[in-house]
């Protein structure tokens, strides 16, 4: 099937491949990367390959809003990464994975299970004719007959925004947050240590 | 270029994420592996939407809403990940064994 | 094809120029400043030092991410060209006029901060990483209010397209229109191409920032992109709130130029005499101040188009 009319699609094609191949490549590159920058920038970069899908398929909007979006929350994870983990650079190989084996096959699994729906399933063929109104159609929409999902989706943000800075405020309304805490066992087997245990300990 | 191949391809976006999700240890990474199903599941959207939703703009809706869910999960995860360092100074699963706080 | 061909060289001469220009102009600033004669100097000053750099010797540091290191100058000059190549210079220029233009720009932009972020992490160092947390934060802050006042410069076209926001201006520029949008704008730019006051990455109170480790080519490659993206921000300023090509008399090319120029000229001016404002003050300055007035101005500028329909 070709796409569109204003793209040439032998051009159109190949450049679907390279994006396709890119994106799946990229995506196993950020659970094999040791850098932490690095993992979180191979997903910046599969999802670049998605939106330049997305921007081939028409969906121009979604496509640029998607890369808009994903290059701020892939810096923040980036630097979420650095603080969090040890060896973020990646100078040491790495591999922090458990149940591997298990992992494998959920998620073989699941891409054969999902990738014989798209191949065997039955999809109506009724395709984009028109693609000059696409983001006309779109705001429309959001602001029309859907105007309660996009309505409920902002009111889902504001609160994750409420939530987001309650949970990670350092002075909640009870005190600092971490009054009480302590710092985990430093062998690796032992029990996590629940807030207040070690400090009777240390002052007895 | 064709509903069969794109839906594929977002399936394989869909399964590195559940590996990733299932095998990772550090917080952060399952998160990553959360965001790479979304991925999958943005691409087989707007592919649905492009072969057989004959232009009607609620395709469209569907992707913005797990835009939506995408940026309420990295928001809420984050400050999950604050606040269980914070207590428990941990960083991966394995360090988080009871849920009291 | 040729109508391809033809945009593509008037971006790469419209960069080009644009690029020599921010050089003459800011050492034309500093001359002043510094209570020099003006000299020929400040035309061959830029072109003389891009020669150096090329000649220099590229330094090392200990277990650098080499490939991140080489991509971070190339994404941000390809950025900024991509920022560029969104805007219609002229009417009959075809290369540009992009239907969600708006979109690609801001998508453009935000990826800068991945652009600076890679630059200074990948040096392995501990000035350079300072200065990618530096920018991290500050970018943070300024998309929200670049974003919302990009929004209300398309609100009275009803259109992304930065062709149909310029053609929208006919009557009274959206300057006038929107009081709120341009000094908010060029802000955000300051802070986009981190010149004047928001030099905060690369500044010299941290011996260079997220430049420190560099030198050679790939320092020559830094600064050319950053003066990439801050040319695509002024032309994008120009196009968006000056209302772009039009004008009496000249040809549409000279006066986007000369717009962009103004602007250009006042970013440029600001790095030589504003001092450099610190990080955490503008983040509070960002949410509390601009974020709200930047707001104001949307519902603003939607209630003027509503009223103009």
């Amino acid at each position: 099937m070709t796409i569109g009319t204003d793209h040439a699609p032998l051009f159109a094609d190949v450049l679907f491949w390279m994006l396709a191949v890119g994106s799946v490549l990229a995506g196993w590159r950020v659970f094999r990367a040791d850098s932490m920058v690095r993992a979180a920038y191979w997903l910046l970069a599969s999802f670049a390959g998605t939106a330049g899908i997305l921007l081939l398929l028409h969906a121009r909007f979604l496509g640029l809003i998607l890369l808009l979006m994903m290059a701020g929350e892939m810096t923040i994870m980036a630097a979420f990464m650095v603080m969090f983990m040890m060896n973020p650079a990646g100078l040491n190989p790495m591999n922090m994975v458990h149940q591997h084996r298990t992992a494998i096959i959920a998620g073989v699994g699941a891409f054969l299970g999902l990738a014989a729906v798209g191949v065997f399933g039955e999809f109506p063929a009724r395709p984009l004719l028109d693609a000059s109104q696409v983001t006309a159609d779109l705001g429309v929409e959001l602001l029309g007959d859907s105007m309660m999902v996009f309505e409920t989706a902002g009111v889902a943000l504001l609160a994750t925004m409420i939530g987001s800075i309650a949970l990670a405020a350092h002075r909640g309304r009870f005190g600092p947050a971490d009054e009480g805490s302590e710092p985990p066992a430093l062998v690796p087997e032992a029990e996590t240590v629940r807030p207040g245990d070690s400090r009777d300990e240390e002052q007895s | 270029m064709s509903l069969e191949i794109l839906l594929v391809v977002a399936a394989a976006l869909f399964g590195i994420g559940v590996y990733g999700a299932l095998s990772q240890q550090s917080f952060v990474m399952i998160m990553m592996g959360l965001e790479m199903m979304l991925n999958g599941a943005i691409l087989a959207g707007v592919s649905l939407w492009y072969f057989s939703a004959a232009g009607s703009p609620k395709g469209q809706l569907l992707a913005i809403v797990a835009m939506a869910v995408m940026a309420v999960e990295a928001a809420i995860g984050f400050a999950l990940v604050i606040n269980i360092y914070r207590v428990r100074k941990a960083d991966i699963t394995e360090k988080v064994k009871a849920l009291r706080g | 094809m040729t109508d391809v061909a033809a945009g593509v060289l008037a971006l790469g001469v419209a960069l080009f120029l644009g690029v020599y220009l921010v050089s003459v102009l800011d050492r034309f600033v500093s001359d002043l400043v510094a209570g020099h004669g003006l000299t020929a100097n400040v035309f061959w000053a830029g072109p003389r030092r891009a020669v150096l750099l090329l000649l220099q010797q590229p330094s090392r540091t200990e277990r650098p991410d080499a490939e991140a290191w080489a991509f971070a100058p190339a994404l941000l000059g390809a950025l900024g060209a991509l920022g560029l190549a969104t805007i219609p210079l002229a009417p009959e220029l075809p290369l540009a006029d992009n239907a969600d233009g708006i979109v690609l720009f801001g998508a453009a932009m935000a990826l800068v901060m991945v652009a600076v972020f890679l630059h200074g992490w990948s040096a392995n160092s501990v000035f350079p990483l300072i200065g990618a947390y530096r920018f991290v934060a500050l970018a943070l802050s300024y998309e929200m209010p670049l974003a919302l006042v990009l929004i209300s410069a398309a609100l009275p076209a009803e259109s992304l397209s930065v062709g149909e926001i310029i053609r929208s201006q006919t009557d009274v520029w959206n300057v006038i229109r929107q009081p709120l949008g341009l000094p908010i704008y060029m802000v955000t730019v300051a802070g986009l191409a981190f010149w004047g006051p928001l030099r905060l990455p690369d500044a010299a109170d941290l011996s260079g920032g997220t430049r420190a480790e560099v030198s050679g080519p790939a320092l020559a490659a830094w600064e050319v992109g950053r003066s990439m993206v801050l040319v695509a921000a002024a032309a994008m300023g120009a196009a968006a709130f000056l209302g772009g090509w039009l004008g009496p008399w000249l040809p549409g090319v000279v006066w986007m130029g000369l717009k962009t120029l103004v602007l250009l000229v006042l970013i440029v001016w600001s790095g030589h005499h504003l001092a450099r404002v610190r990080t955490e003050r503008f983040v509070v300055v960002a949410w509390v101040v601009l974020i709200p007035l930047a707001l104001i101005d949307v519902f603003l500028s939607g209630w003027l188009a509503l009223a103009a329909r």
